[in-house]
């Protein structure tokens, strides 16, 4: 049985399920104890045991209906063969006496491990992995390790939308081709465990520094009460808490086809983002602008998409003008927003030659807490043709360059880490700043005195 | 030995209907010693299972309701530093006598050392959830409720319990359990819960009921709802959840949607009926009005 449960436990793995020898030993042992009656039995013991994500479900049911077909095409093992099996092993231990727990010592973890080899040898599709028939023993060794490293190493978690060339710069498509502007499931699932793995580095940063921020500040009369049954002895401190906020985040992208490729990753981003960790309002525009927050959401994203591409929301045929939208956020937002949000721009500021009106950006900047501006180009480009980034970049905070959605990740993460803890920081540091200005200890002693460095003599005293 | 049968029959007589995928876990869970982590969409009867079991298996229910920033001190242990301080007065003649006799200053830290233990003893030990079910007396079940709720630092501390079943005090040493409890731990899934968690527990995914069960299930707690009735209800109830809504109707709400629609002596459902009583299935402003006309269609 046990063998059986192994080659079970590597196809899975094969499959991309991360098993542990631990929940194998724990599938040999939950099927020892019984309950063995039936197909749907062991595939509810063996789902207890090894599977431990709904995500997984699916390809757990695939692998147990082919592993144990009844007609084997490959691989298939009978059940009845896994029952006969489990109730001689019972049966077997029973008869010497011992019960069943026993299992976990004569399956110690090396055996298992022993066992996939065995096993991985036996596997027609291993071998030809490896190349069986060009190599000798010892390398056979060597590249079998290797396959089973594979096998047990977790898989690399490659960047949300794995095998789509995502590292290559975003290159404006020819005009004549159509946009696929749509996402796989897989894409979707990966940018939200990005965005969840994202969002718990930046809880933890955030809980680090405010348990900093926290220290030392008591709460005088709240401490007092608490320790009242404790004769007023301040055994257990109350501290201060700063009022939780939440921080803004406005979001203003291009969607025009020179950008296209950039804005469809922030598009996931900010679908992916929303309201998880802060109010977002996001905008979209070429010539002209709309908001889309209740469409991010409401919507999923591929239908979003489907109508953003097909240019019911902005006209998608329309040179984009900077200039023009810009005008229309200051009629119709800028009075409304509220608590210094942070502002982030994706465009390439390709103006084609429309009135620039960056003074709605001086406006803008006196709202917003940060202005940060993401352009998918090159810095050697930003000075060419209709190009006019240079004169934005003037009211904005930070200008930078996004080229793969790695890069649109780790700039917003650190976005996001930096107005969370800004406000934390933001007098205390200043402060800071000055003190080190005002004193410059460098040349103190030196600064007027005749001596020149310090020495130490035999006796360790310092003298002048 | 319990068998997975019983356990099925056990739950039916404490008027939980569980499937097979529930009935294994537990009795796995009996047997193997090892907690059982639950997920699945709200309201569809994972606290009930604990809650059930304690009372079916006669263990005592020991509940553990993780928040935001619950620690060890909550869930584990914790001192008694009143209680300390207390008796420390108490004891200041007898320990001035004990240490007038001392001839010198060390000599009396050494009597004063050799004497610590006494303060740092099971006496002045709170059990929290945790360590209370593990010293119970009998066999106990451990809820730990909603473990989505709480920090990834919680989440390890959990990790030596759930495994060992030990907790590690620094000044006593590690305290083993009596009776390993039965652990059923929560989660509704608004976090990733680690992985390391993950290994250590079984996983069991509970969704909603087939259409026959959930029948069962609203039967066997309101019996004077009549089989047609109950049929019209789970029928209704599963169309509304494929309506997309905010907060889709659960188990939890069909029982209460039972209870209101015994206590009105409703007989057949009509669209007046889901208008009257749709607050009971459905708890969001934007939801009622879907509700209402998924009812017009599906009955008027």
């Amino acid at each position: 049985m046990e063998t059986i449960i192994t080659r079970f436990v590597a196809t899975l793995r094969k499959e991309g399920l991360r098993v542990s020898p631990g929940e194998s030993l724990d599938a040999v042992c939950a099927l020892a104890y019984g309950g063995l009656e039936g197909r749907e039995s062991v595939r509810d013991l063996l789902r207890l045991t090894l599977v431990k994500s709904v995500a997984d479900m699916p390809t757990f049911d695939w692998v147990f209906d082919h592993f144990f077909s009844p007609y084997p095409d490959g691989m298939g093992v009978d059940p009845a063969d896994l029952l006969g099996e489990a109730l001689a092993n019972v049966e077997g231990m029973q008869m010497l006496g011992t019960n069943p727990e026993m299992i976990n010592e004569n399956l110690t973890l090396a055996n298992v491990d022993a066992k996939f080899d065995l096993d991985d040898l036996k596997n027609p599709l291993a071998l030809k992995e490896i190349g069986f028939d060009q190599l000798d023993g010892s390398e056979i060794h060597v590249q079998m390790k290797g396959v089973r490293g594979s096998l047990d190493a977790p898989r690399p978690t490659t960047m949300p939308c794995g095998e789509q060339p995502i590292t290559v710069a975003f290159k404006p498509p020819l005009m004549a081709q159509k946009r696929d502007l749509t996402f796989s499931p897989q894409e979707v699932d990966e940018m939200d465990e990005a965005v969840s793995k994202m969002i718990l580095r930046l809880k933890k940063d955030i809980r680090r520094v405010k348990n900093m921020e926290n220290r030392g500040k008591i709460h005088v009369i709240r401490t007092i009460q608490k320790n009242y049954r404790n004769g007023m002895v301040p055994f257990q401190l109350a501290l201060r808490r700063r009022r939780k906020q939440k921080p803004r985040l406005v979001v203003l992208c291009d969607v025009s086809f020179s950008v296209s490729h950039a804005s469809k990753f922030m598009l996931l981003l900010l679908h992916t983002l929303h309201n998880r960790l802060m109010d977002v309002r996001s905008f979209i525009f070429n010539a002209e602008l709309a908001e889309i927050t209740e469409m991010l959401n409401t919507a999923p994203i591929n239908t979003m998409l489907e109508q953003i591409d097909s240019g019911e929301i902005v006209d998608l045929d329309a040179n984009s003008d900077y200039g023009k939208v810009l005008l229309s956020f200051k009629e119709k937002f800028l009075e409304n927003l509220r608590g210094r949000p942070a502002v982030i721009f994706l465009g390439d500021a390709r103006n084609n030659f429309n009135d620039a009106n960056d003074w709605v950006l001086e406006q803008l900047r006196e709202k917003a807490g940060y202005m940060l501006w993401l352009t998918p180009e090159d810095r050697a480009l930003w000075k060419r043709g209709d190009c006019i980034i240079e004169k934005y970049s003037d009211w904005c905070d930070n200008v930078e360059m996004v080229k793969s959605v790695d890069e649109l990740n780790q700039i917003v993460e650190d976005l996001f880490r930096n107005i969370y803890l800004e406000d934390e920081h933001r007098s205390r540091r200043r402060i800071e700043r000055v003190e080190e200005e005002e004193y410059d200890y460098r040349d103190y002693y030196t600064r007027g005195s005749g001596m020149s460095t310090p020495t130490f003599d035999g006796a360790r005293r310092f003298y002048w | 030995m319990i068998t997975e049968l019983k356990v099925k029959e056990l739950l039916r007589s404490g008027g939980y209907i569980a499937d097979e995928a529930i009935a294994t876990a537990v009795f796995l869970a009996l047997h193997m010693e090892k907690p059982i982590l639950i997920e699945g969409p709200p309201g569809v009867g994972k606290t009930g299972l604990a809650k059930t079991l304690s009372s079916v298996l006669d263990f005592p229910l020991v509940r553990l309701q993780c928040y935001e920033g619950i620690d060890e001190s909550k869930a584990l242990y914790d001192w008694e530093y009143g209680k300390q301080l207390l008796y420390t007065q108490m004891l200041r003649t007898q320990l001035d006598n004990q240490l007038s006799s001392a001839s010198d200053l060390s000599e009396a830290v050494d009597r004063l050392a050799s004497e610590e233990s006494l303060f740092f003893s099971q006496n002045f030990l709170v059990q929290r959830p945790v360590l209370r079910s593990f010293l119970s007396e009998k066999r106990s079940v451990l809820l730990i409720d909603e473990i989505d709720r709480s920090d990834d630092e919680f989440e390890a501390l959990l990790l030596e319990c759930l495994s060992d079943f030990q907790v590690s005090i620094p000044e006593l040493g590690v305290l083993e359990a009596n009776n390993k409890p039965l652990a059923i731990l929560t989660s509704n899934g608004t976090r990733m819960i680690s992985d390391a968690l993950r290994r250590r527990c079984l996983y069991l995914y509970i969704d909603y009921p087939d259409e026959e069960r959930e029948v069962q299930i609203v039967r066997a707690r309101f019996p004077d709802v009549c089989d047609e009735l109950a049929h019209q209800m789970v029928g209704f109830l599963r169309k509304a959840r494929d309506l997309n809504l905010r907060k889709p109707p659960s188990v939890s709400e069909a029982l209460d949607w039972a209870e209101v629609l015994s206590l009105l002596h409703v007989q057949k459902l009509t669209p007046e009926v889901v208008a009257n009583t749709v607050g009971v299935i459905s708890k969001h402003q934007a939801d009622l009005e879907k509700v209402t006309d998924l009812a017009m269609e599906a009955l008027g």
